[in-house]
């Protein structure tokens, strides 16, 4: 870490503010419209607004179903995260994450295995998936100089298609009008401890602890990082950039993979067609307002699943007329101002400390 | 780097916290008093309230219902397969008394909440249960408070194919057909069956395509047909079918409808459009609604026919000046014949 050697508060809470107020602008816009909607009933306002709370955290089981919307969030969020830190746009986690998923439900009800071993091998298989499918693009990048950005969308496209086509083909449940996988087998589930959250949280927990370790405490990790934020360094001081990228795009490929894979087991037990995959697309405005820190994105993580569930009850409580796409704007807003951050510095009059002029780019460019 | 070890602790144990905290807070809003007025809560599928299709009707149908019961009427749209069961829970917390499922994709979710919530009625629309292992009726025991809401779709397929056959001066029909599925085959074999009734003679021609969304495979066998000497073509099979309409337009040729009156929903063909055969999924919606005011919703499957007015043709739109008297009024008493005799359509 560059800015280790300052005094530990003061860096942590430079590094929250923008975030934080990235948050509180984005609700504060949300009053207006809900407002104006409204009629400007302050009193329905109120009782919107309580619902977006109560279902975030407050109504029974709302604050544990909250989590379990962040869980696949986490794994697509470090994702990202691992991608921005070592110099990787990884756009693909939507596919990856439906790769990893496609593996482990073929594991989870085609492989007979004693239990414990049997959702382990089904994690690994996903981690293998979406490592495969994010090692293609870091494989054309590396050997062909393509751009990542458009080799993971175009490879979401063909996860989405080639998903499709499995379950609609060799990997359907004969049963006769549902178009899914079969169940998973029992001894693959991850169970669940509190009505809907399961222990997919834990594996999240660790993964997020796994990222922080690899990238700040291995030599593998400081090449990694090097290669993102300097490349022509990384290449005097004899690093091999082609494998790393590829490494970097694996490894991204592998989180969400696991996410997907933590999702069959733990919540859906099975594959239906037009399988879910936004996770991957949120995970962007995740890693960026996490500042691609893994306990940054697991906190994100949260507030977006906290957001997504809120936002049901919201609508209920408000009699329809207020719309839960209201959460797209704080998202679009959030997302706008942590990756603009002068934005919120100039709202806010802050002062860019003079220590660090925003440290490593996100990504390098074209070409 | 202690100080990295300390926050993950941090971080670890919020969740843990967080959830003794809530465990005994706030009541749920289910029980809330008899005398509050009873409410109707539907929740979509992943294609959201504009689709043009089940999602979209299925709330019209369902507010309408709740309106006229003087109920109280919410919804909610799930943003991926993995949040059915939630929102239905989540409906039954703020208070729904009736939950509203739009079927397909909903089955397994709508069947784990209605043994999980079973004071709780369930109305699901297009889908039905089979029958358990020994040929348990599954609406007798466990599923004691579900009804599914499904559509004799032979008899608005074989209304389709009177006129079909009554219209086309080839002598050669065709259907372009999604996934064979029950519903799917029900339509085309009701289409048949029309078809052979006013013309015995009439050549029909079928092609079942695995997937609802490939207008490209639906418009080349659409083009097939009519290159055969197909005159008609009726489209059963959501986007798929779609394609074998353009496919009709484009050849001069013309084109039936699917599930809700495409006139509307798919104006780009409306030119060649006969009529559409249609699932009025928000009539048979409003009905049930009203019967569950009534204390009179039923478990089991609940059959929209003609007869309820839960399937028939759509508006002849602009084709009312091309399909001449004779075969309207056959279509008509097509109508009459099949209220009398439902086993005309030659579909169980």
């Amino acid at each position: 870490m560059a800015d280790v050697k300052q005094k530990p508060f003061i860096t942590i809470g430079r590094q929250l503010i923008t975030p934080l107020l990235a948050i509180a602008t984005a609700m504060l816009i949300t009053v207006p419209i809900i407002g104006f909607t409204l009629n400007w009933d302050w009193a329905k306002v109120a009782v919107t607004y309580g619902g977006l709370l109560d279902g975030a955290l407050f109504k029974q089981y709302a604050f544990a179903n909250t989590l379990v919307s962040a869980i696949p969030l986490m794994f697509t969020g470090l994702a990202l995260a691992l991608g921005f830190r070592t110099g990787v746009f990884n756009i693909g986690a939507s596919g990856q994450f439906l790769m990893g998923a496609t593996c482990a439900v073929f594991v989870g009800y085609a492989i007979p295995l004693p239990p414990l071993i049997h959702p382990l091998v089904a994690l690994i298989a996903g981690a293998i998936g979406g490592g495969l499918w994010g090692a293609i693009p870091g494989f054309l990048k590396a050997r062909f100089g393509s751009h990542e950005v458009i080799n993971t969308i175009m490879l979401n496209y063909l996860a989405f298609f080639l998903q499709d086509w499995l379950v609609k083909n060799p990997m359907k449940d004969p049963s006769p009008t549902i178009v899914r996988t079969p169940e998973i087998l029992a001894t693959a589930i991850i169970p669940r401890f509190y009505d809907r959250l399961h222990w997919g949280l834990a594996i999240a927990l660790m993964a997020a602890y796994g990222v922080g370790w690899l990238l700040s405490k291995t030599t593998f990790g400081f090449e990694l990082r090097t290669v993102g934020s300097s490349p022509e360094a990384a290449r005097y001081a004899g690093m091999k950039i082609g494998r790393l990228t590829v490494l970097s795009l694996t490894l991204s490929g592998a989180l969400a993979g696991l996410g997907g894979a933590v999702q069959i087991l733990g919540v859906d037990r099975a594959m239906p067609v037009l399988y879910s995959s936004d996770y991957g697309f949120d995970a962007i405005p995740v890693a960026l307002l996490g500042q691609n820190q893994p306990i940054g994105v697991l906190l994100a993580a949260v507030l977006f699943g906290a957001l997504r569930n809120g936002s049901d009850v919201m609508q209920l409580r408000s009699g329809g007329a207020v719309s839960k796409e209201v959460i797209f704007i704080v998202q679009a807003v959030i997302l706008l101002f942590v990756a603009a951050p002068a934005i919120v510095r100039w709202i806010y009059r802050l002062k860019l400390p003079k220590s660090q002029l925003e440290t490593a780019p996100l990504t390098r460019g074209w070409g | 780097m202690t100080k990295k070890i300390h926050l993950i602790s941090t971080v670890l144990s919020l969740p843990l916290l967080a959830l003794a905290a809530c465990t005994p807070s706030t009541p749920s809003a289910s029980t809330s008093p008899a005398a509050e007025k009873q409410s109707v809560g539907v929740v979509l599928d992943t294609g959201g309230e504009n689709d043009k299709s089940f999602n979209e009707y299925t709330i019209k149908g369902a507010k309408a219902g709740a309106d006229a019961a003087g109920l109280g009427f919410a919804y909610v749209a799930s943003a991926g397969s993995s949040d059915y069961e939630k929102n239905i829970e989540t409906q039954i917390s703020e208070g729904a008394d009736l939950i509203v499922t739009v079927g397909f994709l909903m089955g397994d979710a709508t069947a784990a909440m209605a043994k999980k919530y079973p004071d709780t009625k369930f109305v699901i629309i297009d889908y039905a249960y089979a029958p358990g292992a020994e040929g348990v009726d599954p609406y007798t025991t466990e599923l004691k408070n579900v009804t599914s809401l499904m559509f004799a779709e032979d008899q608005a397929g074989y209304l389709a194919g009177v006129l079909a056959g009554c219209v086309s001066e080839a002598g050669k029909v065709a259907t372009v057909s999604g996934m064979e599925i029950p519903p799917v085959q029900r339509y085309v074999q009701g289409f048949q069956a029309g078809a052979k009734s006013v013309n015995p003679s009439i050549v029909t021609l079928n092609q079942y395509i695995p997937d609802f969304n490939d207008p490209a495979t639906g418009k080349s066998v659409g083009q097939s047909f009519i290159s055969q000497g197909a005159d008609i073509i009726f489209a059963v099979g959501g986007n798929t079918g779609n394609g074998g309409l353009l496919a009709a337009k484009e050849a001069g040729k013309m084109g039936i409808g699917v599930d809700v009156d495409q006139y509307l929903t798919y104006p780009e063909v409306k030119d060649s459009l006969l009529t559409s055969a249609t699932k009025n999924i928000d009539v048979a919606t409003t009905n049930a609604i009203q019967e569950f005011a009534a204390g009179q919703l039923k478990p089991g499957i609940e059959l929209a026919t003609i007869a309820s007015g839960g399937v028939g043709l759509a508006p002849y739109h602009d084709a009312e000046s091309k399909v001449s008297q004779e075969c309207k009024a056959k279509v008509t008493s097509a109508q009459a014949a099949i209220k009398a005799d439902p086993k005309i359509t030659g579909v169980k």
